[in-house]
């Protein structure tokens, strides 16, 4: 019998603290809750959770999620994170991955999708543990995608992506030269986002393998429809 | 009516000061009018007082003239001439000295001095008549003029070269009767032997008896026949006159008759009857001290008739008038019409006992001396009040047009104030410590709290947003957690309709919070460079798979239409404006998108059928929580998309404008981006 997976949960509202927790006892998970930032640092002093789940804003402290989550990378550079917040504004997205966050998701979105992505972050990681096998890569050129351990390479090289830009590159991907929509993205995304919300996980995801080939432009609107990938 | 007019009118009120100025001029004229006069009255009567008694230096004689209703005292009766005769002649004072011609026209015209002496007295009234003459004497220094007008039907000269003794040579003959200064009388006759010049004969008695006729050389004249007669023009000194003096005319119808006489002589001895009251040249001397330049001294008679005068009007120190335009128009406007030149004062001469009037003095003085006096006092006041008045009307002007630019600014700045999104520009005039000043400050708070109140509003759909989504979480993960324990088939349909009801709740979060995602989402947009025809072409295609009820037709240019802008936002844009287009057409309505070029802009335009826009709430359109919906539909509206529109327009540098299509068949949007 594996141990259970610890999964701290760092959220201020009580009602929602609870709510996550026991949606993540029902799944298996061992759930600690903390209300704040030093609470949670104490318990993370003694010991490490396997994944943590952070609220941005923590009771007098508006962006104390970041600051916790700087905190905790230095403490472990492995341990998924997962933002969440009531706040959906572009800028806490940015600064949430900027320190390392696996993902960074709104509150809106559904317990089963949370827990989805919680599992697949879990997969992920188990997954990184063991040695890559070709038969669950998906190679398009330059690009290789590894589902299993949810990493894509650009030439060879690693594009550090978070969960949510890995899912919308893979449903790109999977289907080159197909049109995606926006819902069909979110689906693939396990995520209720807005056009905006889309538009600039896109956007960040073509920065990012533009940082490592200025030439990238795989990765095409279709004005009015969504997005392809083009070989 | 402007702020500048009206202070222009009050600034024109200051006109009323020259105005008061002349009225002023014209009351110190007449104060000083009214001044000399005093002063020459008391000059008149100070002269006339001199003159009291002095009758022999008024007549050549003393004092002959009374008025019969005031009998004279017993003492004065010695003295006294005989009463007044109607043979007396009166002189009058000429002014000028007559050419000896024999005629008329250098005498003053002046018919009221003529005298007429008739054969029949009861004639001597009329002008007409055989036997009737006019007389008419005149004095200019020292000698008796006098002019005879007499009715004759046949004018007879005497023969010329026969003895003037011989009465069968006698013409028409005028007897001169006279006192001399010996006080005894003597006579001239004037027998002329044709016109032109003639002499005065005197008779004399020679040592033996002879008669002699002897030429009177002082005695000088002139004939000229008329029309009815002839006229006859003397000069006599008055050296050789003393108190009485007549004529006598012997009118012949032929040489040689016995004539028919009348006149003011007897004619059986040829003695005076009438008397010859004229002023005595001592008088013009004596009057001559008060001589002095702008002055005249003039003594009359009571009856009115001119005796001396010494006239120095026109010897007056004429000032020069001040020049100029405005010193000619002044005087035009304060000199009433008509106004006298000349001011004179009048005191009676009295007897020595005070009781009889026995003449007039007169002083005369030109008003030329004070009149310039004033001229030159108004031209002073009135140059200074209409200058001032300039000045002041000026200044109002100048005044009135600083307020009307404060005031105009002041406007402007509030009209264009709130014009941009969250953005009051500086008020001006705030600094400026009057009442427009206070305006401008009150205006800004006023602003400054519009500002901060519409900010407020603008971001409460964000704020209400964010507030709602974690109340809105707890309901949510409390609904899953319930459906993951499993309830009952009765609480499940209940547990749907919550879900139901909190995915609505989330749709409408997410619409309160669209435009503060869009403005985040301009705030990060990169500007690239492109073709926005296949922007809109493509986002054409794709209405038209999300809105099979509508028709969507693209009229775009062969040319790319390049901008430098975010496609994303243009796609947003777009889906506003077609969203509205398809909420405002009815079904399987065509909307038209269209892309063209303008000089300066690429003008995007989505045309529907529908509802024409009212031109009210044209204006308001674009503003952030403003609808003009009146049905319900399920989704959420909130006045926001619009509103977008206009956030993405200005962030490609242009704008968004609404107009209603030709006939009012729908509704067109504008929206023109910077090139």
């Amino acid at each position: 019998m594996l141990m259970k997976r610890m999964v701290a949960i760092v959220e201020d509202e009580p009602a929602i603290r609870d709510n996550y927790a026991a949606a993540f006892t029902r799944e298996g998970y061992l759930v600690r809750t903390y209300a704040n930032r030093s609470q949670a640092m104490t318990a993370f002093a003694s010991r490490l959770p396997d994944l943590a789940v952070i609220d941005i804003s923590l009771e007098d402290e508006p962006e104390g999620g970041f600051e916790l989550c700087r905190q905790l990378r230095a403490l472990s550079p492995e341990l998924p994170i997962i933002f969440l917040t009531a706040r959906d504004s572009e800028l806490d997205a940015v600064s949430g991955l900027r320190l390392g966050a696996d993902d960074f998701l709104t509150k809106d979105l559904s317990l089963a999708h949370l827990i989805a992505r919680v599992n697949a972050l879990f997969r992920r990681v188990e997954a990184l543990r063991r040695p890559a096998e070709a038969s669950q890569m998906v190679r398009r050129g330059p690009l290789t995608l590894d589902a299993e351990r949810m990493q894509v390479e650009w030439e060879g090289q690693v594009v550090l992506l978070s969960l949510t830009e890995f899912w919308i590159v893979y449903a790109l991907a999977r289907h080159s030269g197909h049109v995606k929509n926006r819902q069909q993205l979110m689906d693939a995304a396990n995520v209720v986002l807005d056009d905006n919300t889309i538009t600039s996980h896109v956007k960040r995801i073509r920065r990012k393998f533009q940082s490592i080939d200025p030439k990238f432009d795989a990765v095409q609107t279709v004005y009015g429809m969504g997005y392809r990938w083009v070989d | 009516m402007s702020i500048r007019l009206k202070l222009l009118l009050l600034g024109l009120l200051t006109l009323v000061l020259p105005w008061a100025g002349c009225r002023y001029a014209r009351e110190m004229e007449s104060a000083l009018r009214e001044g000399e006069q005093n002063s020459l009255l008391s000059v008149a009567q100070t002269i006339a007082s001199s003159l009291q008694g002095r009758g022999d230096l008024l007549y050549r004689q003393p004092a002959r003239v009374q008025s019969p209703e005031e009998p004279e005292t017993e003492d004065d009766k010695a003295a006294a001439a005989p009463k007044p005769s109607p043979y007396d002649l009166r002189p009058i004072l000429l002014s000028a000295q007559p050419f000896l011609d024999g005629y008329v026209e250098e005498w003053p015209q002046n018919k009221t001095a003529w005298r007429y002496f008739a054969r029949d007295p009861a004639m001597s009234t009329v002008a007409t008549g055989q036997h009737k003459f006019g007389i008419l004497t005149g004095v200019f220094d020292r000698m008796l003029y006098v002019m005879l007008d007499v009715h004759d039907e046949h004018l007879v000269f005497d023969t010329p070269g026969a003895s003037p003794l011989d009465p069968s040579t006698f013409g028409d003959r005028i007897w001169i009767g006279f006192e001399g200064q010996d006080e005894r009388e003597h006579q001239v006759f004037i027998a002329a032997t044709g016109p032109g010049s003639v002499t005065a004969r005197r008779i004399e008695t020679g040592e033996y008896g002879q008669l002699t006729a002897v030429n009177e050389p002082r005695i000088l004249g002139a004939l000229q026949p008329t029309a009815r007669g002839y006229r006859l023009e003397l000069r006599i000194p008055l050296s050789m006159l003393g108190e009485r003096f007549g004529v006598l005319i012997d009118d012949r119808d032929r040489r040689g008759v016995d004539p028919v006489s009348y006149g003011t002589l007897r004619s059986d001895d040829l003695h005076t009857v009438g008397r010859l009251i004229v002023a005595s040249p001592e008088l013009t001397t004596y009057l001559k001290q008060f001589r002095q330049p702008g002055l005249r001294v003039a003594v009359a008679a009571p009856e009115g008739r001119l005796l001396a005068q010494v006239d120095a009007l026109s010897e007056a120190k004429v000032l020069a008038p001040e020049p100029g335009i405005l010193a000619r128009f002044y005087r035009r406007f304060v000199d009433r019409p008509g106004t006298r030149r000349v001011i004179d004062s009048t005191a009676d001469i009295y007897d020595r006992e005070h009781k009889q009037i026995i003449g007039s003095l007169q002083v005369s003085q030109t008003e030329d001396r004070w009149l310039m006096l004033r001229d030159r006092a108004l031209t002073h006041m009135l140059n200074l009040t209409l200058g001032f008045s300039l000045a002041a009307v000026i200044a109002t002007f100048i005044f009135a047009a600083w307020l009307a630019v404060r005031l105009s600014r002041l406007r402007a700045a509030s009209e264009s104030a709130l014009t941009r999104e969250g953005l009051v520009t500086t008020f001006p005039e705030t600094d400026a410590s009057d009442e427009l000043g206070d305006v401008a400050r009150g205006f800004s708070t006023l602003l400054h709290r519009l500002n901060e109140y519409t900010g407020y509003l603008r971001t409460l759909a964000g704020k209400l947003a964010h507030e709602i989504r974690t109340p809105l979480t707890i309901v949510r993960s409390s609904l899953e957690n319930m459906e993951s324990e499993g309830v009952s088939s009765s609480a499940g349909i209940y547990l749907e309709r919550a879900r139901q009801g909190s995915d609505r709740l989330n749709a409408i979060l997410i619409a309160m919070g669209a435009a503060t995602r869009v403005e985040e989402a301009i705030s990060n947009a990169e500007r690239t460079r492109f073709n926005l025809v296949p922007v809109v072409q493509s986002a054409a295609d794709a209405y038209r798979i999300a809105f099979p009820q509508r028709a969507f037709a693209t009229e775009v240019p062969e040319e790319p239409v390049e901008i430098e802008g975010a496609p994303d936002l243009i796609v947003q844009m777009l889906d506003k404006l077609v969203d509205n287009a398809v909420d405002f057409s009815p079904e399987g309505a065509t909307i038209i998108l269209r892309v063209r070029l303008e000089p300066h802009a690429a003008v995007v335009e989505a045309d529907n059928p529908g509802p024409p826009l009212s031109p009210d709430t044209r204006d308001r359109l674009f503003e952030s929580l403003w609808q003009s919906r009146t049905d319900s539909d399920s989704r959420p509206h909130f006045g926001l998309g619009l509103y977008i529109v206009r956030l993405i327009a200005e962030f490609h540098r242009g704008e968004a404008t609404a107009s209603s299509l030709p006939g009012d068949s729908g509704a067109r949007f504008t929206i023109r981006l910077a090139r």
